[in-house]
C-alpha cells in the first residue's frame, strides 16, 4: 500500500462464517452508516476488486475458493480485510478439525477488524484506517504487577451473592442490582437487629420500586443471603462481625 | 429545515452504548493469576503460563481470538478481569491485540526454586484463612509457600510423624536432604 487509497473497491468473501459478520457489513452500507461516503463500493467479482472483505474462519472447504479468489483480483493493490474475530485468528473454531485457522494463514492481511461481529462503527474506522482518515488506536501492553493483593472487604461475600444474582438476572443488570442490595445490606448492619431489619428494608424497597422484576430479585436475593449467612456460620466463619464493622466504617 | 440521517462517525466521536461488550480487559492491579479465566475461555483468548527462569505468571490475553462472551468476568474470583465498551480495535498489526500481565511467583521456602503459585494467590489464601484457628492456620501457611514437591514430601513426614510405631525424631532434618538427591 505505497499510495494513499482513495475508493476501494470491495468483493465481500466468506470463508465460513456464521453470516454474523456479514449482516454487519449488510449494515456499514445502510444509509445510516453509509460506507459509500468514504469510497467503498460492493462488486459482485473479485475481477474488480481492489479489496477482498473475509468473513469466517479459514475452512477446508474454502481454502481454494480463497485463494482462486485472490488470485483473480487486479495484482495492486489486492488489499486483504479481515472482518471478525474468526477470520482474524480462527476465533472460536481456531482448533477445529477442518478449519486452518484465520485467513492470515493464507493471504496478507492489511488490517484486523476483531469483534464477535464487530459493530458497523468497528467495520468503518477500519476503513477510515485503510482511507487514511484515522490513526489506530491499540497497541500491545506488557504490565508487570507488582506483589501487593488489592482486595476489597467482604470480597467473598459479594462474589457468592453475584453467583445467586446470576441466576436470576441477565448480564447488564447484575452489578447496578447486586450494588442496591449491598447498600440495603450494610444499612441493616448499622442496626440492632439486622436481619429483620434488612427484611423490612427489602420490603420498603419493594413497595417503593414499580418493577415486579426488581421485586422478587431482592426476595429471592435476601433468602439466598440468609443460606449463605448459615453456611459461613458452619465453617466458623465470622462474616457477621466482619459485616457489621464493614457496615460501620461506611456509616462513619 | 434539512436532517441527517447518516452517522457522521468516522469524522466525529461516537461512544458504544452502556450493555455493549467491547474487547476485555484485565486489571494488573487485581489480577491474582489464578487461571480461572483461562480455563473458562472457549475459543482460548486467555493464555497462562509460568516463566519459572524469570519468576512470573504470564497471563495473555489475545483479543484477536476473544469472542466477548464474558465468561472470564462471571469466573474471574479478584474482580480483576471486565469487558470494556472500547470498540476502535482495527489494527494492521495482530500484536497490538495482546495484554500480557506478568505477576511475580513464590520462591518454594525448602528449595528455593519458583514454585506453581504467585505471590498474591498465597496473599489471598492466607487472607481468606483469617476466621481459622491460629495452630490451623500455622500448619497452612507451612504448606502455602511450598512447591509441589515439597509440600508431598512435608505432608508424609508429617503422617509419618504422627504415627506414634514409626516415628523417628529424625525424620524431619531428612525433608531437604530427600529433595536434594533426587534432583
Amino acid at each position: 500500500m505505497g499510495r494513499k487509497l482513495k475508493s476501494i473497491w470491495v468483493f465481500h468473501l466468506n470463508t465460513g462464517a456464521c453470516n454474523g459478520c456479514d449482516i454487519e457489513i449488510l449494515d456499514v452500507l445502510t444509509p445510516y452508516y453509509d460506507a459509500e461516503r468514504l469510497g467503498v463500493k460492493l462488486v459482485g467479482s473479485p475481477r474488480h476488486a481492489d479489496a477482498l472483505l473475509v468473513t469466517g474462519p479459514l475452512t477446508r472447504q474454502t481454502y481454494y475458493a480463497a485463494k482462486k479468489a485472490y488470485e483473480a483480483m487486479p495484482p495492486s493493490p489486492r488489499i486483504v480485510i479481515a472482518v471478525g474475530t474468526c477470520a482474524c485468528s480462527g476465533g472460536i473454531f481456531y482448533d477445529s478439525f477442518s478449519v486452518h485457522g484465520g485467513i492470515d494463514k493464507l493471504l496478507p492481511v492489511h488490517i484486523y477488524i476483531p469483534g464477535c461481529p464487530p459493530r458497523p462503527e468497528e467495520i468503518l474506522f477500519g476503513i477510515a484506517q485503510l482511507v487514511g482518515l484515522v490513526n489506530k488506536k491499540v497497541k500491545q501492553v506488557v504490565q508487570r504487577a507488582s506483589p501487593e493483593l488489592k482486595t476489597e472487604p467482604l470480597e467473598r461475600l459479594w462474589l457468592d451473592l453475584r453467583e445467586e444474582t446470576r441466576r436470576v438476572v441477565g448480564y447488564f443488570d447484575r452489578d447496578e442490582v447486586l450494588n442496591t442490595f449491598k447498600e440495603l445490606v450494610l444499612k441493616a448492619y448499622t442496626r440492632y437487629d439486622p436481619r429483620r431489619s434488612l427484611e423490612k428494608l427489602v420490603d420498603e424497597y419493594c413497595s417503593q420500586t414499580d418493577d415486579p422484576r426488581l421485586c422478587f430479585v431482592m426476595k429471592y436475593l435476601y433468602t439466598r443471603f440468609l443460606d449463605i449467612l448459615e453456611w459461613y456460620k458452619k465453617s466458623h466463619y465470622n462474616i457477621e462481625d466482619m459485616l457489621r464493622e464493614e457496615a460501620w466504617r461506611r456509616a462513619t | 429545515m434539512t436532517s441527517y440521517v447518516t452517522l457522521p462517525y468516522p469524522f466525529e466521536p461516537t461512544e458504544a452504548p452502556p450493555e455493549y461488550r467491547g474487547r476485555p480487559i484485565i486489571d494488573p492491579e487485581r489480577c491474582i493469576g489464578c487461571g480461572a479465566c483461562a480455563r473458562a475461555c472457549p475459543p482460548d483468548a486467555i493464555t497462562v503460563e509460568d516463566d519459572l527462569q524469570r519468576g512470573v505468571r504470564r497471563v495473555k490475553l489475545d483479543v484477536s481470538r476473544c469472542i466477548r462472551c464474558a465468561f472470564c468476568e462471571e469466573a474471574c474470583p479478584a474482580m480483576a478481569i471486565k469487558l470494556s465498551r472500547e470498540f476502535e480495535l482495527a489494527t494492521p498489526n495482530k500484536e497490538d491485540l495482546i495484554q500480557i500481565v506478568e505477576i511475580p511467583l513464590v520462591k518454594c521456602a525448602v528449595c528455593g526454586r519458583y514454585t506453581n503459585a504467585t505471590v498474591r494467590q498465597v496473599a489471598k489464601a492466607n487472607a481468606i484463612t483469617t476466621h481459622l484457628p491460629q495452630a490451623l492456620r500455622e500448619e497452612m501457611s507451612g504448606y502455602v509457600n511450598l512447591c509441589d514437591r515439597c509440600r508431598r514430601v512435608r505432608a508424609a513426614s508429617r503422617i509419618y510423624e504422627s504415627i506414634p510405631i514409626f516415628h523417628k525424631p529424625s525424620t524431619k532434618a531428612t525433608v531437604g536432604e530427600v529433595h536434594g538427591s533426587k534432583t
